[in-house]
């Protein structure tokens, strides 16, 4: 039983570090809460549904097409609210405009695809193999190698690919590497585009094991990314993978050992608990504020 | 600061002035007192209800974001809480309405003050963070707590409020009422502003760390300003419950407290009666969209970005954000 949990746990958590990264990574290079991450991710999400369920795609293709449109979205997103104010006087305006981007997004989808549970297609075969005398489904297998694939590409990405570093030097200084010459409005876009990308992946993974969607996961899949990047350290790869565990592992836990209904509230807990003891995350660092 | 100090000084010297304003205050006073004279019709009075509502909620919200520039998501958890302490009291505990208002108001300060020390530590978009969480958490034990709450159903059949021999039933009653509760709100608050305590605000709005080195307690009066605030959502809530005799959770929702962020800075920050005006047109704007609900958020989403885009002061404003 408990080794079922923890397999299902770090699945999750898989997929959570996943929404995580492209949520953490924009708001390390702008210091902005996106509020419409989770909104972009279950539209992606909700596009590779009907992809799947009404036009018959071939599974992969489906699920490219939706990252991709999640991408663009996501930059439009960005293009649309928040570049403009980039330079604003304070960034809680950008913040509503983030907020207030995500209810067009979530309410355009709810006239698209209503508010109800829908069962979302399986990608994977339904068996089960024996892992330590306890069943475990393939789905969950393959879920979390594609997460931990992903992860790993993009880190690699990061660090050997040449738009990879300009993200992280813009993450470090927009100023500075505006005068090296790095693209800043293209880099960011680059950014959005990807986070995008990767919440919408890691909305069908959740979704197709599952196998269930609705639109109100928008809004939890933000707060999910918001919480787990805090509790690792917000813009931090490293944090974003260890907050998306502790958040997977400690939510089936929770579900298991407490009650369904509770896992939400506890997981706020959580993040009011890291607010108040170590606002800056695991691996954050703290920065020294400026008069 | 110096704008407002200015004008003060200048509405005290002109006498003619004072004049226009005291005429011009006489003649909303006497519109507002008098529409239910004016219109028969009981739906127009129950969207003046819902407007009084809001103006509670977002005067006192205002003191908090307008005032100290505490961008608070949770303002609907006090919201919640003065509406739930007032159905649980008078229907399990047989209270009447005035004691119960009261209760809600002072039981949602002490949250608003619990909420409000973590600014001490916990700054900007962390804090904003923390309320939001707040008000969830708010709302999903509302949800799973059965026994207590009701549940997703809520509280139903709240008593109909009295106050001495005023039985507050039909939406004219309910009309004045509200009135009495924002003129009261609208009191106190003006009381407080021109108080000690309102100018260590407006400096604290003005500039937080210019404001602590002149001494002012800049957290103590960040927390006091964050539990009066909670104490009008607490009365505002408590109004909600006897009006509309039920409470559920779903009224709780974090967009109630996004529309009040909303209507504040629509309205303007930091004036005392500029959010009246954002609470005015974005109930219009929804009410005038009534037929297509399904739209609602999106309306007000696009709302959002726009005013924010291209008016950040809001319409009557003064204040902008300031870092």
């Amino acid at each position: 039983m408990l080794i079922e949990v923890l397999i299902v746990g770090v699945m999750v958590g898989a997929i959570y570090s996943l929404v995580t990264i492209g949520y953490s990574m924009v708001y390390g290079i702008l210091k902005l809460m996106n509020f419409a991450h989770g909104d972009v991710y279950i539209f992606g999400a909700l596009l590779c549904y009907t992809l799947l369920a009404q036009f018959h795609l071939n599974a992969i293709l489906a699920v490219v097409l939706a990252a991709v449109a999640g991408g663009l979205l996501a930059s439009l997103v960005e293009f649309i609210a928040y570049r403009r104010l980039r330079a604003a006087q304070h960034r809680m305006i950008s913040m509503i405009t983030a907020l207030g981007a995500a209810y067009v997004i979530q309410n355009s989808s709810e006239l698209k695809w209503g508010n109800q549970v829908q069962s979302f297609p399986s990608l994977f075969p339904a068996d089960h193999i024996v892992i330590m005398g306890s069943q475990v489904s393939v789905t969950h297998i393959f879920t979390l190698i594609i997460a931990v694939v992903v992860i790993v590409a993009f880190n690699l990405f990061l660090k050997y690919h040449k738009a990879g570093k300009a993200i992280l030097c813009v993450s470090e200084d927009i100023p500075t590497s505006s005068l090296m010459g790095i693209p800043i409005n293209k880099t960011i876009s680059v950014v959005y585009f990807l986070g995008g990308v990767f919440g919408v992946l890691g909305g069908v993974l959740y979704s197709a094991s599952y196998n269930a969607i609705s639109i109100s996961m928008g809004f939890r899949g933000t707060i999910i990314a918001f919480t787990a990047a805090v509790i690792g350290g917000i813009g931090s790869m490293g944090g974003a993978l260890i907050g998306g565990m502790i958040l997977g592992l400690s939510e089936n836990l929770i579900s298991v050992y407490v009650s369904s209904s509770y896992k939400d509230p506890i997981t706020f807990l959580i993040l009011i608990g890291i607010l108040l003891i170590r606002p800056t995350g695991i691996l954050g660092r703290t920065e020294a504020g400026k008069v | 600061m110096e704008k407002d100090a200015g004008s003060l000084i200048q509405n005290n010297s002109s006498k003619s002035a004072v004049v226009r304003r005291i005429l011009i205050t006489g003649i909303c006073a006497a519109a507002i007192l008098g529409l239910p004279l004016v219109v028969q019709n009981t739906y127009y009075i129950g969207i003046a209800n819902f407007m009084i509502i809001y103006t509670i909620l977002c005067m006192g919200l205002n003191l908090i974001l307008g005032y100290t520039g505490l961008l608070s998501l949770g303002h609907a958890a006090f919201y919640g809480i003065g509406g739930y302490v007032t159905a649980i009291l008078m229907t399990r505990h047989g209270f009447s309405f005035l004691p119960a208002l009261l209760i809600s108001g002072i039981l949602a300060m002490i949250f608003g003050m619990i909420l409000g020390i973590p600014t001490r530590k916990v700054r900007g978009d962390y804090f904003c963070l923390l309320t939001i969480a707040f008000g969830e958490i708010f709302r999903l034990v509302a949800q799973a707590w059965i026994p207590f709450t009701g549940g997703a159903m809520g509280i139903v059949a709240i008593p109909i409020p009295k106050i001495f021999n005023w039985v507050i039933r039909s939406e004219v009653d309910f009309y004045y009422l509200g009135l009495i509760l924002v003129g009261f709100t609208w009191l106190s608050l003006t009381l407080l502003i021109g108080s000690r305590f309102g100018r260590a605000f407006v400096a604290i709005r003005e500039d937080d760390l210019a404001a602590s080195v002149m001494g002012i307690n800049t957290p103590m009066y960040k927390i006091l300003a964050f539990s009066i605030g909670s104490f009008y959502a607490g009365l505002a809530g408590s109004y909600l419950a006897v009006y509309q005799t039920t409470i559920t959770p779903s009224s709780f929702r974090l967009e109630e407290s996004c529309l009040m962020i909303i209507m504040v800075i629509v309205g303007g920050m930091g004036g005392m009666l500029a959010p009246i005006s954002g609470v005015i047109i974005m109930t219009l704007a929804t009410e005038a969209f009534r037929s297509l609900a399904e739209y609602r958020m999106l309306i007000i989403g696009v709302i959002m970005v726009v005013v924010l885009l291209f008016r950040p002061q809001g319409l009557f404003g003064t204040a902008a954000f300031k870092d």
